[in-house]
């Protein structure tokens, strides 16, 4: 059927979806549960893989947005595109599943705390890369702006990191990055590190399967144009 | 085409603008801490998880039928 797309992107979202399953049994019946927070520091193991999708994702749109500014190849901005939408997916997922553990863990859903509010910020920038996009008469004016905003964007992502450290925040520090290395239960870190797999795993997959759909959505507009 | 996406982004923001909305006085939420029962935490952790693969699984969904549509219409070109 997708032959625009090849079998890769398709079986690395199938193994990411696998492997998914496999966190969710070692979320739910293998690793212990964390003695100060209790059950609700489980979020953690989709949360922060999650964030690290999402990170990952507007780096790619970044880049290839760089690339595309550069050398004016298409295949660049179908790269950003397709990056873009992945990133604005599992932002939302990490804004509405971080609330959820926050009004356990602090007693709110939200505070305009740095890290929050510099990820609700990121969110935003990259729903705004889609609607430059849209807003243009111009496409080929609309795709270079959009691609300013993708690599502007990029660059709260390190603010983000760095604004628990930085910044009086409710948040927690990095358990994983850390100078003196992870700071986890060993059983924990084998959980997290899974989730981080998985969501990659998963993630790439549906880049391949969204960027050949960016394709065919293009050539499909070439023939109505020429045609 | 553009009203459609504008509509759709229109409606992700409305979205994300409900989650800071839906946080109450600080204060007040403040006096919840450590009233909050073992079974509200397992709620917000499958919550979470499920949260999580409705925007997942709603993703895949919505590129497949976005593909397949494609597919047919140049297929269709194709003759």
């Amino acid at each position: 059927m997708y032959k625009r797309t090849g079998w890769i992107g398709p079986a690395m979202a199938l193994l990411g979806v696998a492997l998914s399953v496999l966190v969710l049994w070692m979320v739910f019946f293998w690793v212990p549960t964390e003695t100060n927070q209790g059950v609700i520091q489980r979020i953690f193991y989709m949360h922060v893989p999650a964030a690290w999708v999402a990170f990952m994702a507007f780096g790619v749109v970044a880049f290839a947005s760089a690339v595309y500014l550069w050398l004016g190849d298409e295949r660049a901005d179908m790269a950003a595109v397709a990056a873009a939408e992945g990133g604005i997916i599992f932002t939302g997922v990490v804004l509405l599943t971080g609330p959820l553990w926050g009004k356990i863990a602090w007693g709110t859903y939200w505070t305009w705390e740095p890290r929050l509010t510099l990820t609700l910020l990121l969110f935003f920038i990259y729903v705004g890369y889609f609607m430059v996009r849209a807003a243009t008469e111009n496409p080929e004016k609309g795709k270079r702006f959009a691609a300013v905003v993708g690599i502007v964007g990029a660059l709260d992502i390190p603010l983000i990191h760095v604004s628990v450290l930085w910044f009086r925040s409710l948040h927690p520090e990095p358990v994983v990055l850390k100078a003196e290395g992870p700071t986890l239960h060993p059983d924990m870190l084998t959980t997290l590190l899974m989730g981080f797999l998985s969501f990659t795993v998963l993630f790439v997959g549906l880049l391949i399967l969204r960027y050949g759909l960016e394709r065919a959505q293009r050539e499909l507009n070439l023939r109505q144009v020429a045609g | 085409m553009m009203r459609r996406s504008f509509k759709i982004f229109g409606l992700v923001l409305m979205v994300a603008a409900l989650v800071p909305l839906a946080a109450g006085p600080l204060g007040a939420q403040a006096e919840n801490l450590g009233q909050q029962g073992l079974g509200r935490a397992y709620w917000h952790v499958f919550l979470a998880y499920a949260i999580a693969w409705v925007f997942i699984f709603g993703w895949i969904v919505s590129i497949a039928r976005r593909l397949g549509r494609l597919e047919r219409s140049l297929q269709n070109q194709d003759g």
